[in-house]
């Protein structure tokens, strides 16, 4: 056995000189190269990883340059990859997908100060010359599905629409002070009173508190439910396929980030986008037209990075949900077609008036939505949106 | 049984060429140039010696955690955990004390501590020790998560547990794997309890008949094994990641893993140095295969398993073959 080890040990050194036997180089540097480095179990989410190929696969048609794929096995190796990717100095731009990355590029980023970093959808809060970091403005999208889901609600006979949020976090406060805002805008416009009621679960990984949450905001007559909690909203879309297919009454599900209507066509009439593919490609853009400049960006309405998704993201992420095997008994041109008719069923003319209207608004940059920056302060702006002060929740601008 | 020098050369070298062989004609039939996988495959995964070693620290951990316990005869797939509560725990000692020392003792004592609780049930309660292995490492999973999430978020960067102060962390963590490795070679090999392990593990009935309790052999492997386990946890957290993140990224499947390098290292300690070495360059150069060739993630994890697995049935299938014929001779 002893001698065992040591005979294990020599094809160990074996192996290793093997490995080490075959290196050799490959480089060469005239397109503007990418690479994009996915979260923790990378594509095939249907959400922000498939996004993010998205965006990248279009700037490689339409800008020309060379994109690269990596997706790393755990939060440990991010620190490693990132430091070697920015020593090769092969890439013009590394594109870092998801919240996971942040700690990882904050340790890396002072180290290699001539590459560029961009972040998408989180900040490490400091503002560095080689480093971008994109957020979205979500209360703008969250403002036009709050009008969106009053009018749908309304259609279905009720007054009351709600929300499963995930964790009480700066993220959803935004999307909690948009959806309201729309909903009390909805009213100022129609005169039609509407209830919404905002329920966080604490978790955004649990399906079956998803399905509970669901289930008790529609027991209070909710009609139409916003999903803001990742995996835990897709329980709450289950709740609502029950409740409706057995026969206790008519509601709806609004998704959110991805087009998610594909999951169930029928019952998902809409989603809120959060156009990671709009990041991704924007900072490419960036790069190739040499306009870089490192900080802090936000993606709005007017940028095409949060809003709806239009029938044509509604296929793509069916054909997406269709490779990955989870699109049953249905094609993507069934989908479109169910989505289309429901849309034209359940949100009338008038509503998408209101909704334009409003997005002209946020567009034009005649309105600019708050940013809470404390809880107190999130609470008060609620507070004075429920008692139907609209205002309150602006920076900029007034609305009446 | 013990003479494995050549034999064992022989077995390895020839599982290598199968599967580079294989490998070779999935890579084929798959489309990709195998010499261009390969070579990125080896080149990136063994090029950087900082993060192979950094990556190789756990596993090898894991590989003992699985192996000390296997020579005993008893299969610890309970690693995985072992590896959380050592994390958990050394990171909240650290964040606690602000110092290593303690944290990498107490980490270590809770893998000890939780290897011991398995192996006391099967050994006082004749509770199988595979199912509540599998059932702790998913009560310790969602009890970590729920509190990195809930009670231990750092507030500045809520998607993740405190940091490990300044402090204590650690370097030349892989150091430490080895130098564990290696005393664990000896106690195997050159103490009484060492062989009394061995014996138990080869003839529980031997055992007994020269006067010394098996089962108690039973709970020091696992103690021995859980103790590895929540060592490299310690090490993780200590010298590598610093941190925790709420989706467990970090230190979920190091365990399972660990059972792979047991195997492949022959559930030797000095083999499993070797092995956790040969496997973390196979998981690192996996990724970079594809960033390098586009192809998808799944592609080296194919590969790597199909190496794995050429390389670790034959000694998996000889020690099956002698748990049956063991069985056959008791009855």
């Amino acid at each position: 056995m002893r001698k065992g080890g040591i005979a294990l040990a020599l094809i160990g050194l074996v192996v290793m000189a093997m490995a080490s036997g075959c290196i050799g180089g490959e480089s060469e540097k005239e397109k503007v190269k990418v690479a994009v480095l996915f979260d923790v179990g990378g594509r095939g989410d249907l959400s922000f990883n498939d996004m993010a190929y998205l965006g990248a696969e279009r700037a490689k048609e339409e800008l020309g340059v060379e994109v690269e794929y990596m997706t790393p096995k755990s939060s440990e190796d991010m620190v490693p990859l990132l430091k070697q990717l920015a020593e090769s100095k092969e890439y013009d731009l590394l594109v870092l997908i998801g919240f996971l990355w942040t700690t990882p590029l904050d340790q890396v980023a002072d180290q290699y100060p001539d590459q560029k970093f961009v972040l998408i959808d989180s900040t490490t809060g400091k503002t560095r010359e080689n480093e971008l970091d994109i957020l979205f403005r979500e209360q703008e999208a969250a403002a036009l599905i709050g009008v969106i889901a009053s009018g749908m609600a309304y259609e279905l006979g009720g007054d009351t629409i709600g929300a499963v949020a995930g964790m009480d976090i700066p993220p959803l406060w935004k999307f909690h002070i948009g959806y309201l805002f729309g909903a009390k805008y909805f009213e100022m416009k129609t005169g039609k009173p509407v209830k919404m009621i905002w329920q966080y679960t604490g978790t955004f990984g649990d399906t079956q508190v998803g399905y509970n949450t669901g289930m008790q905001l529609l027991q209070q007559n909710v009609k139409v439910i916003y999903g803001l909690a990742g995996l835990t909203h897709v329980g709450m879309f289950d709740a609502v396929i029950d409740w409706n297919e057995q026969g206790k009454g008519q509601a709806f599900a609004v998704g959110q980030d991805a087009s998610q209507e594909w999951y169930a066509p029928k019952y998902i009439p809409i989603s809120g986008s959060k156009r990671v593919d709009t990041a991704v490609y924007d900072a490419i853009k960036m790069v190739v037209d040499g306009n870089w400049k490192g900080g802090i960006m936000t993606l709005g309405l007017k940028e095409n990075g949060v809003g709806y998704w239009d029938l044509d993201g509604v296929r793509q992420f069916a054909e997406f949900a269709k490779e990955a095997g989870k699109l049953k008994d249905m094609t993507p041109d069934d989908v479109v077609n169910i989505v289309k008719e429901q849309r034209e069923k359940y949100i009338k003319p008038e509503v998408w008036e209101i909704v334009k209207e409003l997005e002209t608004k946020i567009k034009n940059g005649e309105i600019v939505f708050k940013t809470p920056q404390s809880h107190d302060e999130y609470e008060q702006i609620i507070n004075e949106l429920q008692k139907g002060n609209l205002n309150a929740a602006l920076e900029k601008g007034s609305v009446s | 049984m013990l003479s494995v020098d050549r034999e064992s050369i022989l077995e390895v070298l020839m599982s290598l060429i199968i599967a580079f062989a294989v490998g070779t004609v999935v890579l084929v039939v798959l489309g990709y140039d195998p010499i261009r996988v390969y070579s990125i495959l080896f080149k990136y995964g063994y090029g950087n010696t900082d993060y192979l070693l950094k990556k190789s620290t756990p596993l090898l951990l894991t590989g003992l955690a699985f192996s000390v316990p296997a020579i005993a005869g008893v299969f610890n797939i309970g690693g995985e955990s072992q590896l959380y509560v050592g994390a958990i725990t050394a990171l909240l000692v650290a964040h606690y004390t602000g110092s290593a020392i303690p944290a990498v003792i107490i980490g270590t004592a809770a893998g000890a501590l939780l290897g011991l609780t398995i192996a006391a049930l099967r050994v006082y309660r004749n509770i199988n020790e595979v199912i509540t292995a599998i059932m702790l490492n998913w009560t310790f999973f969602y009890f970590i998560a729920y509190l990195v999430s809930a009670k231990y978020a750092n507030p500045k960067v809520p998607h993740e547990s405190v940091p490990v102060p300044p402090g204590a962390r650690i370097g030349g963590i892989f150091f430490i794997a080895v130098l564990t490795a290696l005393t664990y070679y000896y106690v195997l090999h050159f103490t009484e309890i060492g062989y009394k392990m061995r014996v138990s593990g080869v003839s529980p009935q031997s055992a007994r008949y020269a006067g010394f309790s098996p089962e108690k052999m039973v709970l020091t492997s696992m103690l021995l094994g859980g103790a590895a386990a929540g060592l490299g946890g310690a090490l993780l957290v200590l010298g590598a990641t610093y941190t925790i993140d709420t989706t467990l990224s970090a230190i979920y499947g190091i365990g399972f893993t660990g059972i792979g390098i047991g195997l492949l290292g022959r559930n030797n300690p000095v083999g499993i140095i070797f092995s956790s070495l040969f496997m973390s360059g196979l998981i690192i150069g996996g990724q970079w295969v594809e960033l390098k060739t586009g192809a998808p993630p799944e592609l080296a994890d194919t590969l790597i398993g199909v190496i794995v697995i050429a390389l670790a049935v034959p000694y998996a299938y000889r020690l099956l073959m002698k748990k049956v014929g063991q069985r056959g001779s008791a009855a």
